[in-house]
């Protein structure tokens, strides 16, 4: 949307000008200018090699964490988002990722470097397995197969593959090196994951400009009239779930080679729906939309709601007194969640990138409104 | 293409057909070895209480069709909505002089407000409209405060059912109507936000609770079994026991199923129901009350999902795992077709008996909840895209 | 160090006569023997740091454990703090998820300075940063059981976790090694194992103890049965057990899992054949409060009779001061029947230790700021005390990471006059609650003295060879 209104004075002189992401100067000195922050944000630690402690240590896990899912969610977003196919299986890919990477790792001695590929690679095509039914099936009943996949990928890491799996005891993950270099640290596996988290963004974003994006969403428009047109909507579907099961290989992989254990409790049913939950306040369907979203509702659980709860848990008792105080701490987690939620629903029910993109457009309009 | 080839693909129905037999045949000379193994009164068993947890199953998979049949919605909020009817009734069966009136009063109060201004918050300027509201709110008050304690179940029934209305009511005025014209994801979204505010609300005035409730404490005083044994020791090789509770929830659902048959295929409302699921703004153009429409449509399913909270802190405990039974119902829901009642029932007895066979003939690796109702999920896909009874869809461009 | 302690007392005494001049703290009771302070920490707060479930399923479990160290915090507070330093609490609530888990332990070891040591009660939070506690250098103490937790993947890789009650499977092998020590009361034993899945749930079940119990004279049957904590009815469970064999059912669950399975036993009216066993969860008190609306046919709860370890001493034993002083201060905090269970016990457990902990770590640092995770890891381990008297903390120099320390016990329930325990419905007593039931009073009877549980890690001590 915003992309085709242009600040005056921008002129397309060349077809790769018209299609490139980054048009002009300020956006790509921007968008530069932001990776080399993202980037030296570990070096600005207290464990740092300059040791200066401008930022807290706890930024670069969580940067870490929120990196590995913001990898998963833009695969959710192309299946999603671009496609229009709902996913309630999503966690149980990340998991197949997270198990294969750390069995290939233990059996077979492979290095994370190539792990990770061939993890992603398999658990891409599990992911083609299990979207087979959408040859047949459309709608949410097609959530169906990925709810299925939800509840079937969890009981075959659990019982049959056990001895390979540990089952539901946690699986030790080898520590990565590179030519003798530990990635045991925080900081270390940040230059991995933040690096691959924007390689695989834009990758997604490129998407959208090809062929196969804009097939993807003439699907999620109308299949019907896709069909119409020439487009061979199966195989498109087959390649939606393909690639989202892709990412969430490769989340699940780096979250495996980033904690060193994996277990198969961060990958149930209610990460899958809070995954979709994160799309959808993030906006399905933007580029971006990944990123707002994970962004907000991980730093919401993780750090603001926590945040909130010890001046929140002074002041309620003193306005509710007729409630055990008890209750009200142990309720405030939730509540606060809950109510966040779905006032940015009510707001913004087309998602974070959608209200950004309004903003850019508006900036780039002032004074006027359109 | 060969003549072979073409009569292949004109026969394609047919190939499918041999195929699918083939697949059954398969997995039927599977499963005799397993089924020969058990004894009879243990197949029997099984079944029995795999049709009756089914019930309760069925009584959650009912709740989320009727919402999804009157707006689009799927909602994930039905388990909190299920726990918060079960603590309400919990509380009202308590002994009468725990009952705070002030609770007592303002449930049949709020609840009022909300019917009666279902359309619009402007009606209650009506004189008739205030009236009824004011009746309504005595009524409830009277009936919870001055009922004994020999009266509980009446009083936690009505306690519950005005709890439940206020629930489905508030969460469909406050949650759902302003995302009306968004995107279905957010509204979908929305629930999971409202399961999550429940919680938050149950926590806080009830706190962790793991409360075994005695609902089923009178059937016994009453001289019904508990549980009911049928001894079978000569034909079947023991005793069958069929728990009473879930007996109850079983029959519960049959009428909740029967009543909602009738209601959507008789009564002027049902129509209008069905109606407004199909088309939203051709049902209000033809003069239909789409928002009164809506909020009936989630105070019955908070009423159906009050039912099972019941039923299950009956038969188990409520406890703050009761809601992650909602998650079990899903594929109740998703065999049985989104949109069709007898689709929830069959659905959940389905996914029941799936269940317990599952459990009876593959041991120890809990086969029966977490494997079993998926794959049958998988295959009924195949066979039925649109679930077992769910309306084929016609699509237009 | 008597003598100290009567002289300080003494003087306590004597400045208590003065009028009200400059201390209020007033001194611990005599059989709470700490360390004596070499350095006075008045001004200074030490923190004690948790983080748990407090909003999701296990609430009810934590939640005492918050009452046990406030009401704890308060008490040692107001008889002198940790050497003159005021203790605080610090919690935060992880909703039983993974991901909240690790967010608030990075919140934790991001603090500065670091904690010296933090409190965690779950076996999945403990199996998820078994390594970054290990880096961080930052023990812990928890009341938790697994193995691949506190011992590793292998099990013989220790790390910086220390568990005060004995691994759920050296429970387990305890219990085999009682029923095939008792012939008279487990005539011929075959354990069924039913459980939740999960972690916490499948502890037990190892072949080491399945080896162990062998040894004992005790079968296990093969095939283990799992149930989801949410299960309307468990039948074809427990049938499947009891038809393959077993007269006991052994459940690593806790509040609705033993009762459920107590349940489904005597519905299916095998109360006489099949007895039930547990870790020593299911001998909490909440098991035997929800169990009071479902009555055998002798009309008392169905878990009556249930046998489990209980690696501490319980409320009932009065005659031991710390028990008295704590029935006593959950009275004075009006505590409700809910709240005095296990995890209340163990919250002072832990707050005790802590003022031991500190106070020889401060005598060997010098000062508060001295005192790091290393340090206190090293005290931790050669540590030999008995907080209050609840339990044995001694982790034989760091060899072990869960005390060994355990007994058998019986859950039965009050007689009316409250001078042992009821036979039968009629001469119980029962307490009515204000939701209309009438509480059982649940008691826990000793079976046998402490002594050391098996050691069934692979390649404990106890694992027979093979």
């Amino acid at each position: 949307m915003s992309a085709n209104i242009r600040p005056s004075g921008v002129f397309d002189t060349s077809y790769a000008q018209d299609i490139a992401l980054n048009r002009t100067r300020t956006d790509k000195l921007l968008s530069l200018g932001g990776f080399l922050v993202l980037l030296s944000i570990p070096l600005l630690t207290s464990e740092g090699p300059l040791g200066l402690g401008i930022i807290p240590n706890l930024w670069v896990g969580t940067l870490n964490r929120i990196a590995i899912f913001i990898i998963a969610v833009i695969g959710l977003n192309v299946l999603t988002g671009f496609t229009g196919l709902i996913s309630l299986g999503h966690a149980a890919f990340m998991a197949v990722g997270a198990y294969t990477g750390a069995i290939l790792g233990r059996e077979l001695g492979l290095t994370f470097w190539l792990a990770l590929p061939l993890a992603a690679l398999i658990t891409g095509t599990i992911g083609l397995l299990f979207g087979l039914p959408s040859l047949r099936v459309k709608g949410f009943y097609l959530a169906m197969a990925t709810l299925a996949a939800q509840f079937i990928i969890p009981w075959v890491l659990r019982y049959p593959l056990e001895p390979l799996t540990n089952g539901s005891r946690p699986l030790e993950v080898p520590v990565p090196t590179l030519f003798g270099l530990s990635f045991a640290s925080d900081s270390a596996m940040y230059y991995v994951i933040i690096p691959l988290a924007v390689v695989l963004a834009l990758a997604a974003r490129n998407i959208l400009r090809t062929r196969v994006g804009r097939a993807l969403i003439s699907v999620r428009d109308n299949d019907i009239a896709a069909a119409q047109m020439g487009i061979n909507v199966f195989s498109y579907k087959l390649q939606a779930f393909f690639i989202a099961a892709l990412y969430a290989g490769i989340a699940g992989c780096l979250s495996a080679y980033n904690t060193n254990s994996v277990t198969l409790d961060g990958y149930l049913l209610d990460t899958s729906i809070t995954m979709l939950a994160m799309l959808v306040i993030g906006g399905a369907g933007f580029p971006l939309g990944p990123m707002f979203g994970v962004t907000l509702v991980l730093m919401l659980q993780q750090i603001i709601i926590p945040t909130l709860i010890s001046p929140l848990n002074d002041l309620l008792p003193r306005l509710l007194p007729f409630i055990n105080p008890v209750n009200i701490y142990a309720a405030l987690s939730p509540l606060l969640f809950g109510l966040i939620l779905a006032v940015f629903l009510v707001f913004n029910p087309r998602g974070l990138a959608h209200r950004w993109e309004i903003i850019k457009i508006a900036w780039k309009l002032r004074p006027f409104s359109h | 293409m060969t003549t072979a080839g073409q009569s292949i693909l004109t026969n394609r129905r047919v190939l499918r057909n041999v195929l699918l037999i083939g697949a059954a045949c398969v997995l039927l000379a599977m499963l005799a070895p397993l089924v020969a193994d058990q004894r009879p009164y243990r197949l029997l068993q099984s079944s029995i209480t795999g049709v009756l947890v089914g019930g309760v199953y069925a009584l959650i998979a009912l709740g989320i069709v009727i919402i999804n049949k009157a707006s689009g919605v799927f909602n994930f909020a039905q388990g909190w909505m299920m726990l918060l009817g079960g603590l309400l009734f919990y509380t009202f069966f308590s002994a009468s002089a725990s009952i705070s009136p002030l609770a007592a009063l303002l449930l049949p109060a709020l609840t009022a407000i909300m019917v009666t201004t279902t359309n619009s918050w402007r009606s209650l300027r009506q004189p008739r409209t205030l009236a009824i509201a004011v009746g309504i709110t005595a009524v409830g008050f009277a009936l919870l405060m001055l009922a004994g304690d020999d009266l509980r179940l009446v009083r936690a029934v009505v306690g519950a059912v005005f709890g439940a209305v206020l629930t489905g009511l508030a969460i469909e005025r406050f949650a759902i109507r302003p995302l009306i014209g968004q995107p279905l994801f957010a509204m979908v979204l929305m629930t999971l936000a409202i399961s999550e505010l429940l919680h938050g609300v149950l926590q806080m005035i009830w706190g962790s609770v793991e409360i075994p409730l005695t609902v089923f404490a009178g059937l016994g005083t009453a001289g019904i079994p508990m549980p009911i044994r049928i001894q079978a020791n000569e034909s079947l090789g023991g005793t069958i026991i069929v728990r009473t509770e879930l007996l109850v929830a079983f029959l519960l659902a049959l009428l909740a199923f029967a009543a909602f048959v009738a209601f959507f295929r008789y009564t002027s409302v049902g129509l209008a129901m069905r109606a407004t699921a199909e088309n939203q703004k051709l049902a209000q153009s033809v003069g239909l009350r789409v928002r009164t429409i809506l909020a009936v449509a989630w105070a019955i399913a908070a009423i159906l999902a009050a039912t099972a909270g019941v039923l299950q802190g009956g038969a188990t405990s409520l406890s703050l795992n009761l809601p992650l039974l909602a998650l079990s119902a899903f594929p109740a829901v998703l065999l049985g077709g989104l949109d069709s009642i007898s689709g929830a029932l069959i659905g959940g007895l389905v996914i029941g008996l799936v269940q317990e066979w599952a459990n009876l003939l593959f041991p120890g690796t809990q086969a029966g909840t977490e494997l079993a109702p998926y794959v049958v999920l998988m295959v009924v896909l195949i066979i039925r895209p649109d679930g077992l009874f769910g309306q084929k869809r016609i699509e237009r461009i | 160090m008597k003598k100290l302690i009567l002289g300080l007392a003494g003087l306590a005494l004597v400045a208590l006569t003065l009028p009200a001049a400059a201390q209020d703290a007033m001194e611990l009771p005599d059989f709470i023997e700490h360390t004596p302070c070499e350095v006075d920490l008045t001004g200074e707060t030490i923190t004690i740091y948790h983080f748990g479930d407090i909003s999701g399923p296990f609430a009810f479990i934590t939640q005492p454990l918050l009452a046990g160290l406030e009401d704890s915090i308060e008490y040692y507070n107001a008889h002198g703090g940790i050497c003159g330093a005021t203790i605080a609490a610090e919690n935060r609530d992880t909703g039983g998820d993974a991901g909240q888990s690790q967010a608030a332990y990075d919140y934790f070891s991001g603090l500065d300075p670091k904690p010296d040591a933090i409190i965690l009660y779950a076996s999945a939070d403990a199996e998820l940063l078994r390594e970054q506690l290990a880096e961080d250098e930052i023990p812990v103490m928890i009341s938790a059981g697994s193995i691949p937790g506190l011992y590793g993947e292998d099990g013989n890789t220790p790390g910086w976790i220390y568990a005060t009650n004995p691994l759920y499977v050296d429970q387990f092998g305890a219990f085999c090694r009682f029923a095939g020590a008792n012939p008279n009361m487990y005539p011929d034993p075959v354990v069924g194992y039913i459980s939740w899945p999960g972690a916490f749930g499948e502890a037990a079940f190892t072949p080491e103890a399945i080896a162990y119990c062998a040894s004992q004279g005790v079968t296990v049957l093969e095939t283990p049965e799992y149930f989801p904590p949410t299960a309307t009815d468990i039948t074809t469970n427990v049938q499947n057990l009891v038809d393959a064999g077993a007269n006991i059912l052994y459940t690593n669950s806790l509040a609705s899992g033993p009762f459920l399975v107590a349940k489904t036993i005597s519905d299916l009216g095998l109360e006489d054949s099949v007895q039930l066993a547990g870790v020593n969860w299911a001998l909490d008190t909440s098991v035997g409060l929800l169990s009071r609306t479902a009555l055998g046919s002798d009309g008392l709860p169905v878990v009556n009779g249930l046998v489990a370890s209980l690696p501490f001493h319980w409320w009932t034993e009065r005659e031991l001061p710390g028990v008295a002083l704590i029935n006593e201060q959950a009275a004075a905090n009006e505590r409700t029947l809910t709240t005095q269970n296990i995890s209340y016990l163990l919250g002072w457990g832990v707050v005790d230790s802590y003022v031991e902990l500190y106070a020889q770590a401060v005598n060997e640092a010098g000062s508060l700021d001295a005192v790091d995770g290393a340090l206190m890891q090293s005290i931790i381990q050669n540590l030999d005390y008995s907080p209050l008297g609840l339990y044995d903390f001694n982790f034989e120099g760091g060899a072990l990471r869960a005390l060994p320390d355990n007994r058998m016990a019986m859950m039965m329930f009050a007689n009316s006059d409250m001078t042992g325990v009821a036979t039968s419905g009629e001469d119980a007593l029962t307490v009515p609650l204000p939701d209309g039931t009438s509480a059982f009073i649940p008691v826990l009877v000793p079976l046998t003295d402490f002594e050391d549980a098996p050691d069934l890690r692979p390649g404990g001590a106890d694992v027979p060879a093979s």
